[in-house]
């Protein structure tokens, strides 16, 4: 039987106690071994509970719910505390941002500048300058949220307890150290929709081996790249190093990985270069 | 009530050698085992999700010793088909499910001592607010802004606005709201301790 994708409307379900046994048991089972899909059902736990606040659930969605999140004193604690962030956080957002002292600056130095006129131009080619240092500013630190973001995903994915999990939605393909491939074309993966994660299996050829590695990635023609750190080698074989990427950060393009045994003393040994490309 | 579990210390040794060679990270899956089992017994229905879960570890206990040599693949798995058999054995002892149209389901409604503990959960989260920082603070804020139809438009703008998927922005104000949930619950305890 074909396995249904694991979408939001079926998590939900699954929650509100709709679903077939077996399929109940799947979901179950991937919620106790696979982190992301657990962190999915939280994601959708956390809705249907705003759901239920504001009186959102259908008359037999909402017995469901209290039935499996409202029965026990721990449970209904938990309804409150999320009822006083969201209540704490929506009036927060109603309340007005201290705006008033900074508009009536602004319409003293607007009387000023009509007695002034010659400030006029000075002034409009400051601010011109300012506003566009600001959108420059602003940029960078979006660009930088977004790296520092995806190297935390990456840290979260490539950890000894992540790595040990087998998580749905991801497929593995083996690379060969560059110096290795000789003549070889470079290999190509193309991810299907329905896949999260993409496993590369990187074999170490060196004499020297390490406890742990640490493996950069980058895409040709882009200057961003991503580190991840404290790879342990394959518990299985020790001559692989096992590294996860989410699909969503591999666009269309070649990437290479220089990966680096890290010795006792903290340095890098010389990096081992991979390649790959991707044609989705 | 949760019942005492006595798991014999070489067994529960064990078990803790099974879910990883390392104790430390062993120590932590056994937790997040703990809870999760609990977790699904509770999703499934099961009236004392705690019990339930004592349970699911005293079985593995007793058996642990013959089947960790021959088991191969992850022990949650092997966790996981005792608590499913549990669910079966707790549905034929219930025999009968409630129909829903029947069950008599607990609103939570305020009561004098539970306005007590929404003062001191108001207390709580002042309390815990200023560990966010202040970036965190104002994601949360304008991820909770809006209500009903209006907050799936306002998430999808705040998404764009940060330039990330809204999927990932559910994500990282799952992560704050946790972190806060947990610091008021601990704050809590603490007030309950004195009390």
């Amino acid at each position: 039987m074909k396995e249904e994708p694991i979408t939001d409307a079926l998590l939900r379900e699954f929650l509100l106690g709709k679903l077939a046994d077996d399929e109940c048991e799947r979901l179950e089972t991937l919620f106790l071994t696979d982190f992301q899909t657990k962190e999915r059902v939280a994601v959708v736990e956390q809705d249907l509970i705003e759901d239920y606040l504001e009186n959102g659930l259908t008359k037999e969605d909402r017995k469901r719910f209290l039935l499996r999140y409202a029965q026990t004193d721990e449970e209904q604690r938990k309804l409150r505390i999320t009822e006083s962030i969201r209540d704490w956080a929506a009036m927060e957002a109603r309340t007005p941002q201290p705006a008033a002292a900074s508009v009536s600056d602004w319409d003293r130095l607007r009387a000023r500048l009509r007695l002034n006129p010659i400030f006029v131009v000075p002034i409009a080619a400051i601010v011109l300058i300012a506003t566009v240092l600001a959108i420059v500013w602003l940029n960078t630190q979006i660009e930088q949220r977004k790296h520092l973001a995806i190297e935390q995903e990456l840290a979260q994915l490539n950890s000894p307890m992540s790595l040990r999990e087998s998580p749905s939605q991801m497929i593995s393909f083996d690379l060969r150290p560059v110096t290795a491939r000789s003549v070889e074309p470079t290999p190509g993966l193309s991810s299907r929709a329905e896949i999260r994660l993409v496993e590369l299996h990187l074999p170490w050829i060196r004499r020297e081996h390490y406890s742990i590695y640490q493996a950069e990635v980058r895409r040709i023609g882009n200057n961003e790249s991503f580190t991840i750190r404290n790879l342990p080698a394959d518990s299985g074989d020790q001559n692989v190093i096992r590294i996860r990427l989410p699909k969503h950060i591999l666009i269309r393009g070649q990437y290479q990985i220089y990966l680096s045994g890290i010795t006792n003393n903290g340095s890098l040994s010389s990096p081992e270069e991979y390649s790959f490309v991707v044609s989705n | 009530m949760a019942r005492n579990s006595a798991i014999p210390p070489e067994s529960f040794e064990e078990i803790l050698a099974w879910l990883d060679p390392d104790r430390e990270v062993a120590a932590t899956m056994y937790v997040q085992l703990r809870h999760d089992l609990a977790k699904i017994f509770k999703w499934r229905g099961c009236s004392d999700a705690e019990e339930l879960t004592d349970e699911v570890f005293d079985r593995v206990a007793k058996k642990v010793h013959q089947v960790r040599p021959t088991y191969e693949g992850d022990p949650r798995y092997y966790f996981r088909a005792v608590a499913n058999n549990l669910v079966k054995e707790n549905l034929k002892k219930v025999k009968t499910r409630v129909s829903l149209d029947d069950a008599e389901l607990a609103e939570p409604i305020a009561t004098k001592d539970e306005e007590d503990h929404r003062l001191d959960m108001q207390e709580c989260l002042k309390s815990c607010l200023p560990k966010l920082s202040r970036e965190n603070r104002k994601l949360i804020v304008a991820y909770y802004a809006k209500e009903k139809r209006a907050k799936i438009d306002n998430r999808t703008e705040l998404a764009q606005q940060l330039g990330i998927p809204v999927e990932t922005l559910r994500v990282k104000v799952h992560r704050i709201r946790l972190s806060l949930q947990q610091c008021i619950e601990r704050c809590l305890e603490l007030k309950a301790n004195r009390k």
